[in-house]
């Protein structure tokens, strides 16, 4: 403690505390949580019946977008005619490995230029 | 699980507050029974404005009541909650509200003065401190913090805290001599 601290301002400070009415602010701050709770429940019921709306809204296109992609995705990139290479090089001969690829030399990119 | 209001009181803080971690709101305003007199008091010495001070109290128990999850030792309620405390005092003068402003010099209303008394010639002399000094005198003399903890607290640097702390302690002694003089002396 410095040498400035005064222990009569201290007794000061202990004789202005106040007794105040604790009934009325305990319901106030109850009251607030309350209203708090059924807000958030009115909140997440109103984005859940939303995301049933878009769902059953995008159901349609969704699942020809999904059956197009399960099409595409697999595609080879280029065709090989020899068999054990085709197998060996099925993994990274697709469609899909390509976006991957291309999504990691963006993100490598991206960090690059952007990070420090 | 309901719980009567009778055991709820008689129970240790650290129960009350490991029942409202699971959402049990009765616990929650026992606890809020328990520590707002300390809470409003001090927003009151921060703010030295009565209502001021019970909304800033009552954001701090909502922020505790959000938060409860993230206290890990039961036991360290209190420290806790004085740190949301002191964070939502800061939050609220970083806000700039005009009236936070005016309070440095402002007129205590009519109310106020026509109720003498310690708190109300304490919060004055507190009034006319600037905002850093008085938060550090409050922290200091009403939360008896060390200057470490107030640093840590408030991120004042120490030497910045240590002389805003001597600088609101010459003021107050000046303007409360009278009430200073009238006090025993204490060891």
């Amino acid at each position: 403690m410095s040498i400035d601290y005064d222990p009569k301002l201290q007794a000061l400070f202990a004789e202005a505390e106040q007794a105040l009415d604790r009934e009325a602010f305990t319901r106030g701050v109850m009251h607030r949580i309350d209203r708090g709770r059924r807000l958030t429940l009115v909140l997440w019921s109103l984005v859940g019946a939303v995301a049933i709306a878009c769902l059953a809204l995008l159901a349609a296109p969704l699942t020809t977008i999904a059956g197009f992609a399960s099409g595409l995705l697999p595609m080879e990139l280029v065709e090989i005619e020899t068999a054990w290479l085709q197998q060996l090089l099925s993994p990274i001969n697709t469609v899909a490995a390509a976006i991957a690829v291309g999504a990691l030399a963006l993100r490598s990119f991206y960090r690059r230029i952007f990070t420090r | 699980m309901r719980y009567s209001s009778d055991l709820l009181a008689r129970s240790p803080e650290a129960v009350l507050v490991g029942l409202s971690r699971n959402g049990h709101r009765d616990a929650f305003a026992e606890l809020v029974d328990r520590r707002q007199t300390w809470i409003r008091n001090l927003m009151r010495r921060c703010c030295g404005d009565a209502t001021l001070a019970d909304d800033l109290a009552q954001q701090v128990f909502l922020q505790a009541w959000r938060r409860i999850n993230q206290l890990h030792d039961t036991a360290r309620f209190a420290p806790w909650l004085k740190r949301i405390a002191i964070n939502t005092w800061l939050q609220q003068k970083r806000k700039g509200d005009p009236l936070l402003d005016a309070d440095e010099h402002r007129e205590f209303d009519a109310a106020q003065r026509e109720t003498p008394g310690v708190a109300v010639d304490l919060d004055r002399a507190l009034a006319a401190l600037p905002e850093d000094v008085r938060l550090c005198i409050v922290l200091s003399y009403h939360e008896r913090m060390t200057h470490g903890e107030i640093m840590e607290f408030t991120g004042i640097p120490l030497g910045t805290v240590k002389s805003h702390i001597r600088r609101g302690t010459r003021k107050l002694q000046a303007q409360l001599a009278a009430y200073v003089e009238s006090i025993k002396e204490i060891t």
